[in-house]
């Protein structure tokens, strides 16, 4: 029975890419941050970027949604296909491009307005509603998906910021996905939080791989191998080892893979 | 892999277990070297002996499988680390099993000793027995040096053991027809080959969890089993 289910799982995590990246290098100054990375993220799985700080799995997470454009001395070269498309090409707009490419932080940061306004801001600056029965949809429907609906549906009036860690980090995935982005980008989304609701986002990001490929960057290895389908290991700015997260677990190629998840000095 | 672990203490518990194998592995090769000799000189005392100390080996057993959940509870291991936990569980199973077919061996030789003896069998056995015991002294020396390459001959000498053990199989039908008085007697001796026989199963289980510690693949080849006598009607 398990086994089956297991294996379901496994089909699920299929064949199909959604983002494409080739011989990409980041430099930021002088300092070159990320080496010719080449990978394939997979469509509606969630795929993990481990490796030891510094090594470069945030900046390769920030690309994927042109985070970096906001740091001037930063610079990606190589190809980021999202969908086949080139997302550096210069007819790109990367507020749209965030749009379809959402992003949770380390810390859970609600703006400080009311839980309602949190998830309605993106939908309303994207004119993804047209009136305000379709913007309470969008939020409830946002809140449900984020797994938060129950706990503040009587209270959407009050400030986002009142919320727990925990709370307010669901909150925060619930206004990542209020602008229907098809790619949710994670960097450590539960650094901040105590185990239970570690657990709850967990569970979350669990449920959100059937709708979105989910991208989470993670220092915890346990979290990595719990959530994802796929993992790549980071080093000193080159992609080590990247493969199914099974495999990478129990069985991981690289010896400085093996070094890094069995806790030894690699 | 050659590298400590950053938590030191994480490096003493796989040592622990992996030193609570070697101990049980000392024993049961005592226990198989024993339970021959007691069969061969038909020494009571000394069967009674590998009978008694077969609770030590148990015992072990039980100290490995609750270190081993710890383990696993405590420090979640991964890749190597994981595969060491699978693999000492898997070999400690093996191990006791190995000691309790030399407990049968030795309650066994109780009941043989009270009858006249079959000609011609011992030395068979012995031999038999002797091959076993290199082997299983062989598959801990390829589990604590890691080498695969030791751990595939290993492998490979199981089917001499099966050769062996076919070959008694049919010495003790030979003896049995000459003589119904024969029948008793070798039918605790077959029972003692075949027991010797699943020794060798069982090390050579050894040998393979070795190699999937190694590679982190189980092989999976089928070995040959060529010869059917055993399975033969007559």
């Amino acid at each position: 029975m398990l086994d089956d289910l297991r294996s379901m799982e496994r089909v699920m995590a299929n064949d199909d890419i959604k983002i494409t990246a080739k011989g990409v290098d980041v430099y930021y100054g002088d300092n070159h941050a990320i080496k010719d990375v080449d990978v394939d993220i997979q469509n509606r799985a969630v795929t993990a970027f481990i490796g030891p700080s510094g090594c470069g799995k945030s900046t390769f997470l920030r690309c994927l949604n042109r985070m970096n454009d906001t740091i001037d001395i930063c610079r990606v070269t190589g190809d980021m296909l999202l969908d086949g498309q080139d997302i550096y090409a210069k007819d790109v707009d990367p507020v749209q491009l965030r749009a379809r490419v959402g992003m949770v932080f380390q810390k859970p940061n609600p703006f400080p307005k009311s839980i309602y306004d949190n998830v309605a801001y993106g939908p309303k600056i994207h004119g993804l509603a047209k009136n305000k029965a379709e913007l309470d949809e969008i939020v409830e429907k946002s809140l449900r998906r984020a797994a938060i609906w129950d706990e503040v549906k009587d209270r959407l009036n009050e400030p986002g910021t009142g919320l727990s860690g925990g709370q307010q980090q669901r909150l925060c995935i619930g206004r990542a996905v209020a602008t229907a982005p098809e790619v949710l980008l994670m960097d450590e989304p539960c650094s901040a939080l105590d185990p239970i609701a570690t657990a709850q986002v967990e569970e979350l990001i669990d449920e959100l791989r059937q709708d979105y490929t989910v991208v989470i960057v993670t220092h915890s290895m346990q979290q990595a191998a719990r959530v994802s389908q796929k993992t790549a290991f980071f080093h000193l700015g080159n992609l080590v080892e990247y493969g199914d997260t099974e495999k990478i677990f129990t069985n991981p190629e690289d010896p400085r893979t093996e070094s890094y998840i069995t806790g030894r000095i690699g | 892999m050659i590298d400590a672990h950053i938590a030191s203490a994480f490096d003493r518990d796989l040592e622990g277990i992996q030193a609570l194998i070697m101990k049980m592995g000392g024993l049961v090769e005592t226990a198989i070297s024993d339970s021959s000799r007691a069969l061969e000189a038909r020494d009571s005392e000394l069967a009674a002996v590998v009978r008694k100390n077969d609770k030590a080996i148990d015992a072990l057993e039980e100290e490995v499988a609750s270190e081993v959940a710890r383990v696993i509870a405590m420090r979640a291991p991964t890749a190597s680390d994981l595969r060491t936990v699978l693999s000492v569980m898997k070999i400690s199973g093996n191990l006791e099993r190995v000691g309790d077919y030399a407990k049968n061996m030795a309650k066994r030789t109780t009941v043989l000793s009270e009858m006249p003896p079959v000609n011609g069998t011992g030395a068979s056995i012995r031999r038999m027995t002797k091959l076993v015991n290199v082997m299983m002294k062989d598959a801990l020396d390829a589990y604590i040096q890691r080498d695969v390459e030791l751990a595939e001959d290993v492998r490979a000498r199981d089917t001499e053991v099966d050769q062996m053990y076919n070959a008694l199989f049919r010495e003790f039908l030979t003896h049995m027809m000459e003589d119904p008085r024969n029948i008793t007697p070798c039918m605790h001796l077959h029972f003692i080959a075949k027991n010797i026989e699943r020794m060798g199963d069982h090390v050579t289980s050894i040998a393979e969890q070795v190699i999937y510690l190694v590679t982190g693949e189980a092989p999976d080849d089928e070995r040959d089993k060529a010869d059917k006598t055993s399975y033969v009607g007559h």
